[in-house]
């Protein structure tokens, strides 16, 4: 085993002899021995850094010929944060940090991603996360709202088996619809682990079926051909019909035009009249082909095999590039799903090796984000070393991204001490109230998470209210209370302690200089625990605590 | 690249210039009321009174007298000639000259949910498009940047049927609401109950135990946070935050805030309003657009216990209809006189509507249920022509006989009478440029202009 390890890292790999010695670091035989352990006879470990030199090489090629000066990479506190929140949905605790930290092994990036991705946290990360791609509504309606639970049980369900992505679309693409999907039959129940909401989200209806599917799976909005031809992208109105057929055969008998009530299916109906037209069209694909049709299988079953198949030009790169987006700021295909005849890619090639080698590995989501976060373009600094690093699609820099409610509430909640109990968060309710619920309606997210727009309120809410003002409270606040109270401890310390905790790193040299000296005099009330007070209060207000970087 | 800056360059330079932490926060406001009205680059403003639930027309604004669908409310005359509505609004009857009632109103939604979003943003909800509230919309034109009070308020929302519909969409949270009071918290007008807390704005306030002097100490310390942030990673995260921070302190410090003590006002004026959640909300709102605030929403949310969402009336709705008229009255009336008393009222626009009307058709609980189809809401005060009435439905009220207006005419005509451009673009989340209103839309000339 040691061997074939050697023989990988002697071998043919110069590149990654870079990534694993970088210049900071002094090559030593205990560090060579260590990875030769680590390494040893791990073959996804190779191919995970396989692809993330993949990244590295196309992403630096364009550099050189645009003539970019790359930032250099993160140190770890920086990495630590970043992928933390990308990966799990919150900072990390304080213990966490101070054991990576103090973590000197060459693998411990790589690592903690392994650690990361085996945790609960990153089920409910991505479960918040693949909510807001497959269900929008649960965020902006009632209904959405009261069917979310359910669907999230789906997703944690599949997230937790690392069920791999073609598997899970397949699964929401054919789910069985038969039978009451009423309101009211939903709200009695909201627990049920089902993905059906995806479908009664959107009415149920062929063309919004069409719209959703087209533009979460594809990237490809065919939905403005709906009403006419489009004006700018190839795609026809008749071609968005034919492509809305296979959902023809759902029959909604409904009460009114605005309720939803029992549901059936017909499964040989592959054609559907387009609404004030005479023009009926037939279930066909969006690259134009006619499926084979088979007896007994629905249409949505052949919709879904073409969909998911390894030959699919969009499906591959339409989720690679979310997730690059994702951790990211900015998708390769920018909007992210909008891949159109005049939205390019910014790197080509790199789109498509990334798709076809997220194929190669069967669609495994987990291997996918282990190779963007190994990859030297993603463990680069979000500091600004050069003028040429503006360009956001040029990844010569980490970009600053805001964060989503729930890792906002997470980050804060961790920072502080917070500890909300099980029947608090309600999972199988709709109607969240206190902290949690408040702060997810405060802080819903825009799309642009590169140009995160803050609100007055959100500014109030955090300066002023009641979740920030316990935690800098000194009578309520764990974290305060612990960092203020514990005897031995030099103010120094005690602030070191605070940056780690909010920030996830220790002060700079002329910050804990300033800040000791604030604390030593009192600040405005001459009272040291109450300065120290202070302190926490302006980190968790700051803009490097509110955004990833 | 497609163009997917909200914020362009020239709104960075301008985030920059904005005043720096801690320092001549509070500004003298010199400006009101009278002022304020004189000067001559006055834009105009905007009040929404939303009735949650969907009020009935037939009840209101179209009455059908003789007709079975009628109901039990009779007709009254009102200051115009020829234009009759409910007995149960007496005051705004005698203000009719302000009003343009449009009873054409034809909008095929009637589902809560979709319906708040299609009145309140103009569209129905679709696919990846986060259209904003109309309240973002048009204070996005007719606000100011750095003025110290938001160019959005909204007092106590009910957003549940429609959280979207009440959020800056695509237009980012810069152009979100003030929310005041708890949204969300149904406030019963019953008289008697105590309001106070659904009229303060949340957060406004330091938290207890921390006076000016120590707030300015954690402002100071995050101020040096925030420049070795923005120096190192430069962009419009940090530079939106920075903005958003110090407009919050500016409030915080403003005379401004002062539109939320109603107790400076004149303990008559107050009654005039209903001593109800609803009626001094009105207050407010008059209070906030004398300080120059471009829109401001009200919601009456209900009375007393016997509705669910307000106007939802799907029963009983006779009991319920008149209890909530008896709030909607004194207010919208005393709100048009007092905004006329202040020379306001010329150049503020009271919109008055729901997501949908009611049945005419009267059901065995004796309630309304949903109504698409053709339903009434109200035009008054600045930039319309009051006194008309717009469309006219059939004798049953079932169907609309005359001039059908869409949702997209109805904000087509509030542009025109707001001296907006209908064919302004906003940049949306997805790349396409959204109009104020669509191109299709046919604005109602005869009541602008």
């Amino acid at each position: 085993m040691a061997q074939t390890a050697r023989s990988h890292v002697f071998g043919t790999k110069g590149s990654r002899f870079d990534v694993l010695f970088p210049t900071t670091r002094s090559l030593s035989w205990v560090c060579l021995i260590s990875l030769t352990l680590i390494f040893g006879g791990d073959v996804m470990g190779d191919e995970v850094q396989n692809l993330a030199d993949l990244i590295d090489r196309r992403i630096e090629a364009r550099w050189k010929s645009d003539r970019v000066t790359p930032a250099p990479r993160a140190g770890d506190a920086e990495f630590l944060r970043r992928v933390s929140l990308h990966v799990a949905g919150s900072i990390p605790p304080v213990a966490d940090a101070r054991q990576f930290l103090r973590d000197e092994s060459l693998d411990q990036r790589r690592r903690l991603v392994d650690q990361l991705l085996e945790s609960p946290h990153y089920i409910t990360n991505f479960s918040n996360f693949w909510t807001r791609v497959m269900m929008p509504e649960s965020a902006t309606d009632l209904q959405g709202q009261a069917q979310r639970p359910g669907f999230q049980a789906w997703l944690r369900q599949h997230l937790g088996n690392n069920t791999h992505y073609d598997a899970m679309v397949r699964e929401l693409l054919t789910i069985s619809l038969t039978g009451d999907r009423s309101m009211n039959a939903a709200l009695q129940n909201t627990g049920t682990v089902s993905p059906i909401a995806f479908f009664t989200t959107k009415q149920i209806k062929p063309e919004n079926l069409a719209a959703a599917t087209s533009r979460m799976f594809l990237g490809i909005r065919i939905e403005c051909a709906q009403c006419h031809n489009h004006p700018y992208d190839s795609w026809k109105q008749e071609q968005f019909w034919g492509y809305a057929a296979f959902f023809a055969g759902i029959e909604r008998k409904t009460p009114n035009e605005d309720a939803i009530g029992e549901v059936r299916e017909v499964f040989d109906r592959r054609e559907l009249t387009i609404p004030d037209h005479e023009t009926v069209v037939q279930a066909t694909y969006l690259d134009g082909t006619q499926p084979q049709w088979r007896t007994r299988i629905s249409s949505r079953n052949t919709l879904a095999d073409w969909m998911t198949a390894k030959q699919n030009p969009y499906f591959a790169k339409a989720v690679v590039n979310r997730l690059w987006g994702h951790f990211f700021g900015v998708g390769i295909v920018d909007p992210i799903d909008d891949f159109g005849g005049t939205n390019k890619p910014s790197h080509p090639e790199l789109l498509d090796e990334l798709a076809a080698d997220f194929v190669a590995h069967d669609f495994d989501l987990k291997y996918l984000i282990r190779g963007i976060t190994a990859s030297q373009t993603y463990q680069r600094t979000s500091r600004k070393t050069h003028e040429s690093q503006n360009e956001p699609q040029q990844f010569a820099r980490m970009a600053v991204q805001g964060l989503t409610g729930e890792q906002l509430f997470d980050s804060i909640a961790v920072a502080v001490g917070h500890l909300e109990s099980f029947q608090q968060q309600q999972p199988f309710q709709f109607n969240q109230n206190g902290a949690r619920g408040e702060f997810l309606e405060l802080f819903a997210p825009d799309n642009s998470p590169t140009e995160r727009q803050t609100s007055i309120l959100q500014a109030l809410a955090l300066m002023n209210g009641q979740f920030t003002s316990t935690a800098t409270n000194l009578d309520q606040s764990s974290t305060l209370t612990a960092v203020v109270e514990f005897p031995w401890m030099k103010t120094p310390d005690r602030i070191n302690a605070l940056y780690l905790a909010a920030l996830t790193r220790k002060p700079r040299p002329e910050e804990l200089e300033r800040l000791t000296k604030y604390v030593d005099s009192g600040g405005s009330s001459k009272n040291q625990k109450q300065a120290l007070a202070d302190v926490f209060w302006a980190l968790l207000n700051s803009s490097e605590f509110l955004f990833n970087h | 690249m497609t163009d997917r800056s909200r914020l362009s360059r020239r709104d960075l330079i301008k985030l920059s210039a904005c005043g720096a932490f801690g320092s001549s926060m509070s500004r003298w406001l010199p400006s009101l009321a009278n002022e304020v009205s004189k000067s001559p680059d006055r834009r105009r403003s905007v009040i929404l009174l939303w009735m949650t639930g969907g009020p009935p027309q037939t009840d209101t604004f179209d009455m059908k007298p003789g007709h079975e669908n009628g109901g039990q409310f009779k007709p009254i005359d009102t200051s115009v000639p020829g234009i009759q509505i409910c007995e149960h609004l007496p005051q705004v009857a005698k203000l009719m000259q302000h009003c343009a009632p449009i009873r054409s109103m034809s909008t095929k939604e009637g589902d809560h949910t979709r319906a708040t979003y299609l009145l309140r943003t103009g569209n129905l909800p679709q696919g990846p498009i986060d259209y904003p509230t109309l309240g973002s919309l048009f204070s996005k034109e007719l606000g100011q940047e750095n003025s110290d009070l938001p160019n959005f308020v909204a007092v106590a929302p009910y957003t549940q049927f429609s959280p979207a519909a009440y959020g800056p969409g695509f237009l980012g949270p810069k152009f979100a609401p003030l929310v005041v009071g708890d949204a969300n918290r149904v406030v019963s007008n019953t008289p008697g109950m105590n309001y106070d807390q659904s009229l303060a704005v949340k957060n406004l306030s330091l938290p207890q135990g921390i006076n000016v002097e120590r707030a300015d100490a954690r402002l100071s310390l995050l101020g040096d946070l925030e420049s070795d942030f923005s120096s190192q990673r430069p962009g419009l995260n940090s530079e939106s935050h920075r903005s958003a921070y110090a407009a919050a302190v500016r409030m915080m410090r403003s005379e401004a805030v002062k539109a939320f003590n109603l107790d400076d006002e004149d303990v008559k004026l107050r009654d005039a309003y209903g001593r109800n959640q609803f009626g001094q909300a009105c207050l407010l709102a008059r209070r906030l657009v004398e300080r120059g605030v471009p829109f401001v929403e009200v919601s009456l949310n209900g009375v007393g216990n016997n509705q669910t969402f307000a106007w939802d009336t799907h029963a009983q709705n006779f009991t319920s209809v008149k209890s909530l008229l008896g709030v909607l009255d004194p207010a919208w009336a005393t709100l048009m006189t007092d905004l006329k008393d202040r020379g306001l009222l010329d150049s503020t626009m009271i919109v008055w509507m729901g997501e949908f009307g009611r049945t005419p058709k009267i059901n065995p609980q004796i309630g309304r249920d949903h109504f698409p189809n053709a339903w009434s809401s109200v035009l008054c005060g600045g930039g319309i022509k009051g006194g008309q009435v717009v469309g006219k439905t059939s004798e049953d009220g079932m169907k609309v006989d005359d001039r059908p207006v869409s949702v997209q005419d109805l904000f087509a005509t509030m542009c025109k009478g707001l001296g907006l451009d209908a064919m302004k673009q906003n940049v949306s989340n997805v790349g396409r440029p959204i109009r104020l209103a669509d191109p299709t839309a046919k604005p109602i000339t005869e009541i602008v202009g």
